[in-house]
């Protein structure tokens, strides 16, 4: 299973242009990063493709999980390997419930079905977890679910799931106090209780209230333009992006 | 052998031949009035219908995009009704379920009938048709062929004139049975001329499930024609309630299928009924939902799924005889490999059945850039204080949500199977018997199985 995940000089393309010019950045197991950065710098384009989506075509640079390079491995070959996405904009499955979907998603990683009693207890577990009531269980996956449902079914899954290194992209958008609260403390807490890896990809900085990020990372035009820690989102939060990108350019 | 099946039509008597889509069809609308042929002794229907039988060719009906449906290649020289005998066994695709009757017909013969007895004491009629005639003549003669005319086209007339073994219930006066009737047609061996019918009666106030499968045998490889010609006839008095369910499954040998299944539903009665239509070379299935009493209702779900080159055609009308009634159709089809589909559907509100409120739609799923489907609604509404209306969609994979399903670990196939079954299940769930939902499901998953290879080259093409 993951316990690092490392990404170097990655150019990305879509079919109509590059967007991703040379990435580098490593993320190992137990690690809270965020990724911070203007609309269309390319973060969500990185959470795509670090998962395998087949819209982003890797022309250069290699994804790295402890050191194999995993650029051809389909996306479900890289969930096995113990990476998550939660999407931005989760998809609604109609028909399937989201005990079923889980179940689904928890036999496909495992050798023998999971009991049914296993199964319960966990999934109990993570339903307190997210502040859902258990009825939301038997409800159709993302169908019908309010922004804040939605989020919050992501979460339950990671949780269910538990992967090494998740990437959060936007996870926090469209969400209110309440939801975004419940959520980021969720994070937290897989973070606390299973050693949860993440990367978190955020426009604002509101979700990084609760969830402390150790390392912060921005980026601007596909690439990373700074690192650092804490003291970095403070900044933005003053400073916004215009004077990064300023002294990006100076820089240069 | 019913004398004159399967021979062909005596050159003495030449009738012009119907061309597809124009006489035949033009026969079927006229019939859609709902009345049938029956009213007279057995033995004249036959004759009538074998009349009918020898002065028509095989039909063939025209679809849109210049498709058919067409029985014309069948040669029925070659089949014959088979005789076989009685068996203890259960069909396989009974094994586990809670029964309160079972009838099955192998081939030409009804080989096993067992009814629950406390049920027989309280005047619950479990029996073959052939039976039914002889001895509850006098029912048999009030329902049957009430529905369903002679001479339509040949295969219903060979139905009607050959029929042999066949069902026969009749649940009395408010009687209430939790667990389902079942009834099995299941042809065993190509060559089989299997020419079936069913014949169910709920009485006033009646309670009860009833199940119809249509399944190739056990291990049965049927690689030349074999000939399944139906009818269904299910009749519920006033304020009966029924679930009804028909399974077609006839695997991937040669079985070609042309039934006709009508139910009627009485003053206050109703019926949900579910056809599933999961394999068979060529099927073409007509229904007939007749609400002939105030609020009477119906509602009306089917599922298809063809693969490889299967034909599946089916047409439905919904037709309100008296108001206020209500309606509702809702199919859902998915089409894999070079098969073909098609489903058309028609309500049709007759003059004085004033608050009627129907709704028809369909839903498919395309899953192959070689397979067709259609879907053809249409409203005939001759009277004005009603609501009559259709609808539909076409959907094809959703590559985002097959991403995201990965991103969870599922495989490509198996992110397919969720979506697909996902597709079908609120129609499914309606079935209310986890052991036949289970069924369906599974044989849905088998069939998406087979045409993993063709579902992903048509992704990758687009």
């Amino acid at each position: 299973m993951a316990t690092s995940l490392e990404i170097r000089n990655l150019h990305v393309r879509t079919e109509e242009r590059e967007i991703l010019r040379g990435v580098d950045l490593a993320v190992r197991k137990g690690e809270l990063h965020a990724l911070m950065g203007p609309n269309g710098s390319g973060k969500s384009t990185l959470a795509n493709t670090i998962m395998g989506h087949p819209g982003y075509e890797v022309t250069d640079g290699e994804i790295l999980v402890d050191g194999e390079n995993i650029t051809e491995l389909a996306p479900h070959e890289r969930a096995k390997l113990g990476l998550f996405l939660a999407f931005q904009y989760p998809v609604a499955i109609p028909g399937v419930s989201v005990a079923n979907f889980l179940r689904l998603a928890i036999n496909a990683q495992r050798e023998e079905p999971i009991k049914v009693k296993e199964f319960g207890q966990q999934l109990r577990h993570a339903v307190e977890l997210l502040d859902v009531d258990q009825g939301f269980t038997s409800r159709h996956l993302n169908d019908g679910f309010s922004g804040g449902e939605k989020k919050r079914a992501e979460v339950l899954q990671m949780a269910m799931l538990r992967p090494q290194i998740a990437v959060l992209d936007e996870t926090d958008s469209g969400l209110d106090i309440d939801a975004l609260r419940t959520v980021a403390e969720g994070v937290a807490k897989l973070h606390a209780e299973q050693g949860l890896g993440a990367l978190i990809i955020t426009h604002y900085q509101r979700i990084l209230d609760y969830v402390r990020p150790e390392f912060v990372h921005i980026m601007m035009d596909g690439r990373i333009v700074m690192n650092g820690g804490n003291e970095l989102v403070e900044r933005l939060e003053q400073e916004g992006y215009d004077r990064i990108r300023e002294e990006v350019a100076a820089r240069a | 052998m019913p004398e004159g099946a399967g021979a062909p039509s005596p050159p003495a008597t030449p009738t012009p031949k119907p061309k597809p889509g124009s006489a035949v069809a033009a026969k079927l609308n006229a019939a859609l009035a709902g009345r049938g042929a029956g009213g007279a002794p057995l033995a004249e229907l036959r004759e009538r219908a074998s009349a009918v039988f020898h002065s028509l060719e095989l039909p063939s009906w025209r679809r849109s995009g210049f498709w058919k449906t067409s029985f014309q290649d069948l040669d029925l020289d070659a089949l014959a009704p088979i005789a076989r005998e009685a068996d203890d066994r259960l069909p396989e695709i009974l094994a586990g379920a809670r029964s309160a009757g079972v009838l099955v017909q192998r081939d030409a013969s009804v080989v096993h009938v067992q009814l629950d007895s406390e049920l027989a004491q309280r005047g619950v009629i479990l029996c073959s048709l052939e039976q039914a005639a002889a001895e509850h003549t006098e029912l048999f003669e009030r329902y049957y062929l009430r529905r369903l005319p002679l001479d339509r086209h040949k295969l219903e007339a060979a139905s009607a004139a050959f029929w042999t073994g066949g069902a026969f219930l009749y649940v009395p006066p408010g009687l209430h049975v939790e667990d389902p009737f079942q009834i099995v047609y299941e042809i065993s061996a190509a060559g089989s001329a299997q020419y079936a019918h069913t014949l169910a009666i709920g009485d006033r106030a009646s309670q009860f499930r009833l199940r119809e499968y249509d399944v190739a045998g056990a291990g049965a490889e049927i690689a030349t024609d074999a000939l399944h010609a139906g009818q269904f006839e299910l009749y519920l008095e006033d304020g009966a309630r029924c679930r009804l369910a028909q399974l077609t499954d006839w695997g991937e040998g040669a079985v070609s299928d042309s039934s006709t299944s009508v139910v009627e539903v009485g003053r206050d009665a109703y019926c949900h009924w579910l056809p599933a239509l999961l394999g068979g070379h060529l099927i073409r299935h007509h229904y007939e939902l007749v609400v002939a009493g105030q609020g009477g209702d119906m509602a009306f779900r089917g599922v298809l799924f063809s693969q490889a080159d299967e034909h599946l055609d089916v047409f439905a009308v919904d037709l309100h005889e008296t108001g206020p009634s209500g309606g509702d159709v809702h199919w859902r089809g998915a089409v894999t490999g070079s098969s073909r589909a098609s489903f058309e559907g028609l309500i049709q509100i007759n003059p004085g059945a004033q608050q009627t409120h129907t709704y028809l739609q369909f839903h498919s799923m395309m899953l192959s850039d070689a397979a067709k489907l259609d879907a053809i609604p249409s409203v005939l509404v001759s009277a004005d204080d009603v609501s009559a209306s259709h609808g539909g969609t076409v959907g094809e994979l959703d590559e985002m949500l097959i991403f995201y399903m990965q991103t969870r670990g599922l495989t490509r196939p198996q992110a397919v199977r969720v979506i697909v079954e996902g597709f079908f299940e609120p129609l499914i769930v309606q079935l209310d018997d986890p052991a036949l939902e289970h069924q369906i499901r599974e044989r849905i998953g088998a069939k998406l199985a087979a045409a993993a290879d063709d579902i992903e080259r048509y992704a990758l093409a687009r």
